[in-house]
């Protein structure tokens, strides 16, 4: 199954923010692989969701960019700024707890491992 | 793992721009995006051109640009906070520059123009704006965006009223009729009609429509009865004929009083000075019907502002001429009790135009029939 894009929207905030926290620099690609081999293909993210996203999250200041030459091509890398690390941590906070929610709302069971 | 050429991230680059995306770092991201899934899962002898085309078509729904649209849209919601800030700090800045400068103007100190005209115009063009697009962005629907947008025009166009009604601007009548039109015919049945619509907002609509037709018609009702154009008429035919007077006897005069012909020389000039902020010239002409030159009761205007100002000097140096001139003339004196030149210096700006004038021109009127004159003619 691969999830609405509605869906995923609201969480790719949350989603971006956690994997740089996890893994110090990433660049646009990266990203959209990483996401895909830790749901095993389940999430997808879009091309056109994650740039606006990352530009945002960029001027909001939550996050500071490198960029690096390869050939003829710029590779732009992502990184957590200071107020990007609290906020990821905010957000990861606020994502569990609506998580926890829904499970009441909806009456979900869940299958613990 | 497929090598890409130079000439293909050219190609790349190249098309990516052709199909609207702008921002160079969008561009440089999505350069780069591509060449990676090309080198990724590309043939090292696969169908470059055609991989590419499939490759980007999943990018979007309907053409690449809803990217770059997307990132604008997100980047925008940023300055939301931003305006906000700049609509809090505007508002009060304009608040408090307008009620200083009411004070300074009731004082009549020096600097209420400016700040008055400060205050209004942030309030008009830098809050309201900034509220409107914000309170635009907020509404849902088509409607209440109708509604926010018609009372910042209202607003707008009260405020400009107010402003050229308190610097004595040509206009304001218009802009004054301009706003009533509006608030009546526009604002009020679009908030009204709007507000009735909804269930729960029916009751504040109709109270608040009422007390907007009752505002809105007293604004009406204060129009009517400013000072008609009749009364200005009156006034001036009144200080008109008062001139005319003066120029007969001066006519017939042939003083040669030195202290005289000072204190009408001065007359002059104070004359001149008023009829300048008047009617833009420094005496009535001859014509002045023929070229509908018409004068209005109105401030004499900047000369008359301060102590320091000229036409202020200019009367304390006729007050001290009149002293000089009612000590030499103790039978037949000049009275100035109770007329604007009895007044202290700084309160002379608080006399219309019409009140100096004809206080000047009885003065002058005084002066040429004084008794020794008209024996000095015999």
């Amino acid at each position: 199954m691969i999830y609405s894009t509605e869906l995923i929207k609201g969480t790719l905030k949350t989603i971006v923010l956690k994997l740089l926290a996890d893994n110090k620099k990433m660049y646009g690609y990266e990203i959209t692989q990483r996401v895909k081999e830790l749901t095993f293909d389940k999430i997808q993210i879009s091309e056109g969701a994650l740039y606006p996203t990352l530009h945002a999250l960029e001027s909001e200041g939550l996050l500071v960019t490198e960029v690096e030459y390869i050939g003829k091509r710029v590779r732009k890398y992502y990184s957590l700024s200071p107020s990007g690390k609290s906020k990821s941590k905010e957000k990861l906070s606020e994502l569990a707890d609506f998580i926890e929610t829904m499970k009441l709302l909806l009456d979900l069971k869940v299958k613990t491992a | 793992m497929y090598c890409i050429t130079d000439e293909q991230v050219d190609f790349i680059l190249d098309d990516i721009r052709r199909n609207g995306i702008e921002m160079e770092d969008l561009q440089l991201n999505l350069l780069d995006h591509i060449c990676c899934i090309i080198e990724q899962n590309l043939e090292d002898d696969g169908d470059f051109e055609g991989f590419y085309r499939k490759t980007v078509r999943q990018f979007y729904k309907k053409e690449l640009r809803e990217i770059e649209a997307e990132t604008i849209q997100l980047l925008t919601f940023k300055n939301y906070y931003a305006m906000r800030k700049t609509m809090i700090v505007s508002g009060l800045v304009s608040v408090m520059a307008f009620v200083t400068g009411s004070l300074f103007k009731w004082m009549h100190w020096p600097g209420a123009s400016v700040l008055l005209v400060l205050g209004i115009a942030i309030f008009s063009f830098l809050f309201l704006p900034l509220m409107l697009t914000l309170k635009i962005r907020e509404s849902g629907s088509k409607r209440d965006k109708l509604v926010v947008t018609s009372a910042t025009i209202t607003g707008l166009l009260y405020c400009m009223a107010c402003l050229f009604t308190i610097q004595h601007w040509p206009g304001a009548n218009v802009l004054w009729f301009s706003t009533v039109i509006v608030s009546f015919f526009v604002m009020i049945p679009i908030y009204f009609f709007t507000g009735i619509r909804k269930p729960e907002a029916k009751v504040n609509t109709i109270i608040t429509s009422t007390m907007l037709v009752a505002a809105t018609g007293f604004l009406f009702l204060m129009l009517n009865t400013r000072p008609s154009y009749k009364m200005h008429e009156v006034k001036m035919y009144s200080w008109l004929q008062s001139e005319q007077l003066l120029q007969r006897m001066q006519g017939a005069n042939t003083d040669t009083d030195k202290l005289a012909a000072d204190i009408n020389r001065i007359c002059m000039q104070i004359k001149s000075l008023v009829l300048q902020n008047a009617i833009g010239m420094s005496a009535m002409p001859d014509d002045f019907e023929k070229k509908g030159i018409f004068m209005k009761e109105s401030n004499t205007g900047p000369a008359f502002m301060d102590a320091k100002s000229k036409g202020t000097r200019l009367i304390s140096e006729l007050k001290e001429k009149i002293e000089q001139y009612n000590a030499q003339h103790s039978t037949a004196p000049i009275p100035v009790a109770h007329t604007a030149l009895d007044a202290p210096d700084d309160m002379v700006g608080r006399y219309s135009n019409y009140t100096i004038l004809n206080t000047i021109t009885q003065l002058q009127l005084y002066v040429a029939s004084a008794p020794h004159t008209l024996v000095a003619t015999k």
